[in-house]
C-alpha cells in the first residue's frame, strides 16, 4: 500500500464518522439531563435494583431515539456483562401475535444457546416465554424489550395480545424486565388499550431537533481531525482552522438557516455534511464554503423545475399554451386544442417561432417523457395521442418559476402566461 | 395449596409464593430481606425464593386510628412522627421505598375494598356451604384492583374451606387473554370438573370479555356451567364493562342465573391517599409529605382513579428527587446532607407534569419553520365546518402565507414530503390516493394546542387571529 494522500484519508475519516451513529451521538449524551442519561438512568435502575419499567421514545423520524438506545444498551453490556439480554421486535415486521411470539421465543434461545423449534406452537412459546422470564428474573438478568415501531404493533390487531402479554409480566414479582417502545407518532399511547394503558408506566421521553449550540458543538466534533500521528501535524492544524472559519462566517450560518428550516432533524443534517465533505477538493485537501454550497443546492433539488428549464423554446410555447387552455376553464384539453391556441397567439402576436404540427407533435412525445404532461386518464389507449386529453404535471408557479430562470426564454412567453 | 390447574395457571397472574407465617414480631429496617438478592453476590450461591411480605407491623395507635375513615389523615401523620428520618443517599433505603411503591409488590391486606371483597367472600361461603352453584361479576375500571382482590378472595376461600371441614375447594384461574381460540377455556376447566367425590370448584376468568364472539355460544356455555344440575361450580368473571351481563348474556336471566354484579369503582382521593401510606407505613422513615402524597391522590383521581398511574406518578417523583440528590453530591461532595430530605411538593408538581402532559406542544414548539407554517395554514383552514381539505387547496393557503411575510415558500414535492412528515408524527393525517395532489388532509391535534404552542413568535401570532 503505497503513501495515502492525507486529504483522501481525512476524507474516509470524516465520512466514517458520518456513518457511525455511536459517534455522531457520543457528545449529545454529556450533559446530565440528555436524553441518554434519562434512559440510561431509567434502564439502569431496573438493572440494579430488580424493578420493572415501562418507557417509550418519541420523536421524528431521524432524530437519533434507535441510536440513542443502542449506545445506552452497549454502555451497559459493558457495565453489566451477563445480565442483560436484549429482544428486539420490529412493528412492521412482528406485529402479528403469533410472528411475535415466535421471534422472541428464537431470540431467547439463541441468547441462551437452547435449540429452538419451528414446529412450536403458540401456546408452547407463550408458555416457553414465561419460563424464561422466571427464570431470568430469579438469575438476576433483565431482559430488555425493545418495540420499534411501537405504534403499528398497537394498532395492528385489535387485541394488542403482546403488548398485554408484555406489560402484564411486567405487574409479576418474579420477572425483571425493562420495555422500550420506539415510535414518531406523538399520541402512540393514545394508541394503546385501556387495559394496556393502564400497565404501561407512562414514561416518555420526547427527542427534540438540536438547538444552535449543540448544532456547533456536532459540525466541530464531526469534522475536526484528530491530532494523532498518521497525519502531517501541519496539514491538521491547517484544516481544523479552515473548519473554524467557515463555521463561524455569516454566510455559512446562513446556508444552515436555509437548511434547518425545511428539515431539521439530525439525519438530515448528516446527510448534508455527508454531501459537502464528499465534494472536497482533493488537491488543496481542505473544504470550503463552495463544498457547502454544493451540498446545499443538491438536497434542495426542484426536479420540476430543473425539467422545465431544459425545455426548449417550443416546448415551453406548448407550456404556456396548455396553461393558458386551463385558466380558460377548459377542463380537458387535447393536442388538436393546445395547437388551436399556439396558432391563436401565432397570429395575434406575429411572433416567429411557428413550426409545423408534426414538429410540435414531437416536442409533446418529449414533454411526456419527461413526466411535464401526461395524459389525462389511462383509458382511451385505442385512440391516437393527438385526441386524447392531456393535463400538466407541474402547477402555474412552478411553471413560472422555471421560464424565469430559463436561458433564452423569449419575454413575449412570460407575458402570455401572466395575461 | 397448589392448585389443580398447575401448567394451565394464567402466567401472567401475579405469582404468590409460598405463605409464610405471620409473625408477631416488629420488624425493623435491616431485617426486612429485599425482595431479590443483592447484586453483588455471587452467582453461585442458590438462588432463594421470592418471599413474601410479612404482615405490615401495626403500632397500636394505628389500630384504633383504623375505625374512623375521616380525620384518618391527620392521625396518621402523627404516628409518623416516631419515624426517623430518612437518607436519600443510602441506597438501600431508597430502593426500599422504591419497591414498597412498585405495582408488583402487592401488599398483604388489601385496603379500601374491604367491602366488595366481604361481599364476594360471603357469596362463595354461601354457595360452598349449600353445596350450590353461583355466578359472580366483578367489573371495574383497569387499575381498580380487581385481579388484586380475586386472589386474596381464592386464597382466603380456601382457607375458609380448610377451616370449617368442607371438601378441599379446588380453584382454576384462567387469564381469557392468554387463550389462542376461545373454547381453549373448557379444556383449562375440565380437570376440575371431573373429580370424586364432588366438592366445590372456583372458576376465575380474568379479562372476561375477550371470550365474546359473534354468537356469544363461549360465554353462554362457561355460565350455563353454574346452571347445570348437580353443578356446583362458581364461576368469577371479571372484566371492565358494567353491562357485560345484561348486554351479552340475555338468555341468562330468563334461566334465572343472572351473575350477582360486585362494582369496582375507581378510587377516590381519601382512597388513594390511605392505599399509598398502607404501602409507606412499613418503613421506619418518612419518605414523603403529607401533602405531596394528597396532591398526588387528588390529580390522579380527578383524571382516572387508577391506581397504578398513582404508584407510577409517586416512582417518578421518588426518581427526580434522586437525581437531584444525586446531582449535589457529585459537584461538591462538602455540603452536608440538608435536614428533611424527602419528596416534596415540587417534586410531585414535576412528577404529574411528566406523566399527564402530551408531548405535542414540545414538539410544534421545535419542529422547522416551514412545517410550523403547513401547522399553521392547516389550523386556519379547519376552522370553519370543512374537517378534510385536499393537498392542493393547503398548498395554496400555505403559500398564501408565505407571500404574505416574504418568504420563499418551498416546492410542491418538498410540501408533499413534509406532509408526509407532519402524518408520521401524528400531527396531520394524511389519506391514501393515487395522486398525489389529491390526498385528503385533516389535522389531528387541536387548534388550541397549536395557538399555545405558537403562542411566542408573533408572526404565528398574527396569522392565526
Amino acid at each position: 500500500m503505497g503513501k495515502e494522500n492525507p486529504a483522501e484519508k481525512a476524507l474516509n475519516l470524516i465520512r466514517g464518522r458520518l456513518c457511525d451513529p455511536t459517534f455522531v451521538f457520543r457528545p449529545l449524551s454529556g450533559p446530565p439531563d440528555s436524553n441518554y442519561s434519562k434512559l440510561k438512568f431509567i434502564v439502569s435502575t431496573s438493572i440494579t435494583e430488580g424493578c420493572n419499567n415501562s418507557i417509550l421514545l418519541l420523536g421524528p423520524r431521524g432524530s437519533g431515539k434507535a441510536a440513542v438506545l443502542d449506545l445506552v444498551v452497549g454502555d451497559l453490556m459493558e457495565e453489566y456483562p451477563d445480565s442483560v439480554t436484549l429482544i428486539r421486535l420490529n412493528g412492521l415486521l412482528h406485529s402479528e401475535d403469533n410472528c411475535a411470539f415466535k421471534e422472541i421465543a428464537r431470540q431467547l434461545c439463541m441468547e441462551h444457546h437452547l435449540l429452538f423449534s419451528k414446529m412450536a406452537s403458540f401456546d408452547e412459546n407463550s408458555q416457553f416465554i414465561i419460563a424464561m422470564l422466571r427464570e431470568c428474573g430469579l438469575a438476576h438478568k433483565t431482559i430488555i424489550f425493545v418495540l420499534d415501531e411501537f405504534d403499528m404493533f398497537a394498532q395492528a390487531s385489535g387485541k394488542q395480545r403482546l403488548l398485554y402479554s408484555l406489560l402484564d409480566a411486567m405487574q409479576s414479582v418474579t420477572s425483571q424486565a425493562v420495555v422500550v417502545g420506539i415510535s414518531s407518532r406523538l399520541d402512540a399511547d393514545q394508541l394503546l388499550e385501556k387495559r394496556v394503558r393502564s400497565r404501561f408506566s407512562h414514561r416518555k421521553i420526547l427527542f427534540l431537533p438540536p438547538s444552535r449550540e449543540e448544532i456547533d458543538s456536532l459540525l466541530e466534533h464531526l469534522l475536526s481531525l484528530p491530532a494523532d500521528s498518521s497525519f502531517p501535524s501541519g496539514y491538521v492544524t491547517q484544516f481544523n482552522e479552515k473548519i473554524k472559519n467557515i463555521t463561524s462566517d455569516t454566510r455559512f450560518k446562513d446556508m444552515l438557516k436555509t437548511f434547518l428550516n425545511a428539515n431539521s432533524t439530525v439525519n438530515s443534517l448528516l446527510k448534508f455534511i455527508f454531501r459537502a465533505v464528499s465534494s472536497m477538493n482533493l488537491e488543496s485537501g481542505l473544504l470550503s464554503l463552495e463544498n457547502f454550497k454544493t451540498a446545499l443546492s443538491s438536497m434542495l433539488r426542484q426536479p420540476k423545475l430543473e425539467a422545465v428549464r431544459d425545455c426548449s423554446i417550443l416546448e415551453l410555447y406548448l407550456l404556456v399554451c396548455m396553461r393558458r387552455l386551463e385558466v380558460k376553464e377548459q377542463s380537458s384539453y387535447n393536442f388538436i386544442s393546445v395547437m388551436k391556441e399556439y396558432k391563436t397567439i401565432h397570429d395575434s402576436f406575429q411572433t416567429s417561432d411557428f413550426y409545423a404540427q408534426n414538429v410540435c407533435l414531437r416536442a409533446f412525445e418529449h414533454l411526456r417523457e419527461r413526466e411535464v404532461i401526461c395524459y389525462a386518464e389511462n383509458r382511451g389507449q385505442s385512440q391516437a395521442g393527438e385526441y386524447r386529453p392531456m393535463k400538466l404535471l407541474i402547477s402555474a408557479s412552478e411553471l413560472h418559476q422555471g421560464m424565469r430562470s430559463h436561458a433564452c426564454c423569449p419575454a413575449i412567453l412570460l407575458k402570455l402566461l401572466d395575461h | 395449596m397448589p392448585t389443580i390447574a398447575g401448567p394451565s395457571l394464567s402466567p401472567h397472574k401475579r405469582i404468590v409464593a409460598a405463605r409464610s407465617e405471620n409473625t408477631g414480631c416488629p420488624r425493623s429496617a435491616e431485617d426486612i430481606t429485599p425482595r431479590k438478592r443483592k447484586l453483588r453476590s455471587d452467582s453461585a450461591a442458590a438462588v432463594p425464593t421470592p418471599i413474601k411480605r410479612k404482615s405490615p407491623r401495626r403500632c397500636a395507635l394505628m389500630a384504633e386510628v383504623e375505625e374512623e375513615p375521616n380525620g384518618m389523615l391527620e392521625t396518621q401523620f402523627d404516628c409518623l412522627d416516631g419515624k426517623s428520618k430518612w437518607n436519600p443517599r443510602d441506597d438501600d433505603q431508597m430502593k426500599a421505598v422504591k419497591e414498597a411503591l412498585h405495582v408488583s409488590t402487592a401488599p398483604s391486606t388489601v385496603v379500601c375494598r374491604e367491602d366488595e371483597q366481604r361481599r364476594a367472600l360471603e357469596f362463595v361461603k354461601g354457595c360452598m356451604e349449600q353445596n350450590k352453584a353461583g355466578s359472580l361479576y366483578i367489573c371495574g375500571c383497569p387499575g381498580t384492583g380487581k385481579s388484586l382482590s380475586m386472589e386474596k378472595l381464592r386464597l382466603q376461600a380456601e382457607d375458609w374451606a380448610k377451616q370449617e371441614g368442607l371438601p378441599c375447594l379446588e380453584t382454576v384461574s384462567v387469564n381469557c387473554m392468554s387463550l389462542t381460540k376461545t373454547t381453549d377455556i373448557f379444556s383449562k376447566v375440565r380437570p376440575c370438573a371431573i373429580q370424586i367425590p364432588p366438592s366445590s370448584w372456583l372458576i376465575i376468568a380474568d379479562e372476561m370479555d375477550y371470550l365474546i364472539t359473534r354468537d356469544r355460544r363461549v360465554l353462554h356455555e362457561l355460565f350455563m356451567l353454574t346452571t347445570l344440575p348437580l353443578s356446583r361450580c362458581i364461576l368469577i368473571g371479571v372484566a371492565n364493562a358494567i353491562d357485560l351481563a345484561d348486554r351479552f348474556l340475555p338468555k341468562l336471566k330468563s334461566l334465572n342465573c343472572k351473575p350477582l354484579v360486585v362494582t369496582f369503582r375507581a378510587y377516590s382521593m381519601q382512597q388513594i391517599v390511605r392505599i399509598l401510606q398502607e404501602r409507606l407505613v412499613e418503613l421506619p422513615y418518612v419518605a414523603f409529605q403529607p401533602k405531596a402524597l394528597e396532591l398526588c391522590a387528588r390529580k390522579v383521581s380527578a383524571a382516572s382513579g387508577d391506581m397504578r398511574k398513582a404508584l407510577s406518578v409517586c416512582r417518578s417523583a421518588l426518581e427526580i428527587l434522586e437525581t437531584e440528590v444525586k446531582g449535589s453530591t457529585d459537584e461538591e461532595p462538602q455540603i452536608p446532607v440538608p435536614e428533611d430530605q424527602m419528596v416534596k411538593m415540587d417534586h410531585m408538581v414535576a412528577a404529574l407534569a411528566k406523566t399527564f402532559k402530551s408531548p405535542v406542544v414540545d414538539t410544534i414548539q421545535s419542529l422547522p419553520q416551514h412545517q410550523q407554517i403547513i401547522v399553521c395554514s392547516a389550523a386556519k383552514a379547519f376552522r370553519g365546518s370543512k374537517k378534510d381539505r385536499t393537498t392542493a387547496e393547503l398548498n395554496n393557503l400555505y403559500m398564501e402565507i408565505c407571500k404574505s411575510s416574504m418568504i420563499t415558500p418551498a416546492g410542491i414535492t418538498e410540501f408533499t414530503n413534509m406532509c408526509t412528515v407532519l402524518n408520521d408524527q401524528g400531527i396531520l393525517k394524511l389519506s391514501q390516493a393515487r395522486n398525489d395532489k389529491l390526498k385528503r388532509v385533516s389535522l389531528r391535534v387541536d387548534e388550541a394546542d397549536i395557538t399555545f404552542a405558537l403562542k411566542e413568535i408573533r408572526f404565528f401570532r398574527n396569522c392565526l387571529l
